[in-house]
């Protein structure tokens, strides 16, 4: 016989509450839209969550601008509840300014700069070959 | 349990920035109601939401009920007839006044919103992170939209308050009002405006601007200021007489010192209250002009104010005598008639 109360009422043990980035829109292709959501952390990402705080749009518009939106209040209510936010969701809080930078945002920006001081480093090497060789054909 | 210590630390620093941000921005009050002025520049100059200015501003717009209820695009529904004695209609034409007392609210005029240049922080670590702009919005549903934080995060890492225009945008987006849209109607271009002031549709544009701006913003005061220069050159005043924006037009046109023509109007049309009404609005917001004193030694009232208005300060005395003159005329012929 099928428990249907288990079915029913997904009371978790040992679940907690996460503020995490949900898909929505998963019926249009190549067009990513997040919705920002406190839910349980045993729940699929795109299930059933307890509230919705905000949205983030990663295309950006005509006046390049990326949308989010963040409902404060809310979120610090279930902080204080003891949700834990997800790593993207503590990035964009942190680029905000509602939380303090992320420290792999800063990271990543580090190694950006190493990155790109590597290649600004290989191009004037590879610069005088090229014209060397546009010269010769 | 440490991180959330740490959390709560930064909780009480942002809550610091936090108050120190609401001094810098306008004080709460709502835009559509009168605003008690908390800024005291011009103490002696009589401003648009003084009682006695709005007094005599609603004399001045008038009361055309055919005109306020004329049928506007709604849904068509059959017409309704009702049997009424002569007490019943005075009531029914009274509660219509009362409603279209409603219906003549006047916007505000308030002065050009100062832009926004407010940095919060500088993190050149994160230059070139992005190609995009970062616009962090928050949506709680309890704050004025005045009251708002929205910051933008630029590729170069600096995280600023939004311009004004980006403000009503991201407003517009996530609180979206009726009739209001994102990028201003194509109507409100120099070349498009020309084109239906020539069709006399000043009323309607004006009504576009009040849903589209905010009564602060440039736009909307430019827009303001074009209609009524074009009212003003071509004497067409009475399009607007019975409507909400006739206040807002006296108040331009008396700021600007530039009542004759509206003066010559009201006397072609035998409004001689309402010419006197203008020309004591303007003493009261001139009150160093030669007429205001003139009229305060003198302790005028009606057509004197009128003629010591055309003596000392109009440029177009010639017309207004002329038409005082026929005016006078007219009533003289009345009333022996």
């Amino acid at each position: 016989m099928v428990h249907l109360s288990s079915l029913l009422l997904k009371t978790y043990r040992g679940g907690f509450v996460v503020i995490r980035l949900a898909l929505a829109g998963h019926k249009q292709a190549n067009r990513p839209f997040y919705r920002i959501v406190a839910a349980y952390n045993k729940r699929a990402r795109d299930g059933k969550y307890i509230e919705q705080l905000g949205t983030y749009d990663p295309l950006p518009n005509i006046y390049n601008e990326k949308l989010i939106s963040f409902n404060f209040d809310r979120i610090k209510y279930w902080i204080g509840c003891g949700a834990h936010p997800t790593k993207p969701v503590a990035k964009l809080l942190g680029l905000s300014g509602f939380f303090p930078l992320h420290p792999m945002t800063i990271t990543e920006a580090e190694r950006r700069r190493a990155k790109m001081e590597k290649t600004e480093a290989a191009k004037p090497e590879e610069s005088p070959e090229e014209g060397q060789k546009e010269v010769e054909v | 349990m440490a991180a959330l210590g740490t959390v709560r630390r930064f909780f009480g620093s942002y809550s610091r920035l936090k108050n120190v941000q609401p001094s810098k921005q306008t004080p709460r009050c709502s835009v559509r109601l009168f605003c008690g002025e908390t800024q005291q520049t011009h103490l002696e100059r009589p401003r648009f939401s003084d009682p006695a200015v709005q007094d005599i501003l609603t004399r001045i717009t008038g009361l055309d009920l055919q005109k306020v209820f004329r049928p506007i695009k709604q849904e068509l529904k059959p017409p309704t007839y009702k049997l009424m004695t002569s007490e019943q209609l005075e009531q029914a034409v009274h509660l219509a006044s009362e409603e279209a007392k409603k219906r003549l609210n006047t916007p505000p005029v308030l002065p050009e919103r100062k832009p926004i240049n407010d940095v919060l922080v500088v993190d050149q670590i994160l230059d070139g992170m992005d190609t995009a702009k970062l616009v962090f919005t928050d949506i709680t549903y309890s704050i004025p939209h005045r009251e708002r934080f929205i910051v933008v995060r630029e590729p170069d890492g600096t995280l600023r308050k939004a311009t004004w225009e980006e403000r009503d945008r991201m407003i517009q987006v996530y609180f979206p009002k009726e009739g209001r849209l994102i990028s201003p109607h194509l109507i409100f271009k120099e070349e498009n405006l020309k084109f239906v002031f020539s069709q006399d549709r000043h009323e309607d544009v004006l009504d576009l601007c009040l849903v589209q701006f905010e009564p602060d913003s440039s736009d909307y005061i430019k827009v303001h200021a074009a209609t009524y220069e074009d009212l003003d050159k071509h004497g067409k005043y009475d399009l607007l007489r019975s409507t909400r924006h006739f206040a807002g037009l006296a108040w331009y046109l008396v700021s600007a010192r530039r009542v004759d023509g509206l003066i010559v109007d009201m006397l072609k049309k035998e409004l001689l209250q309402d010419a006197v009404s203008l020309v004591s609005l303007f003493h009261m917001v001139h009150p160093h002009s030669e007429s205001a004193q003139e009229a305060a030694s003198q302790q005028a009232a009606g057509t004197e104010l009128l003629k010591i208005y055309t003596q000392k300060e109009s440029q177009r005395s010639g017309y207004i005598q002329l038409a005082l003159q026929a005016f006078e005329q007219r009533s003289a012929e009345k009333s022996a008639a």
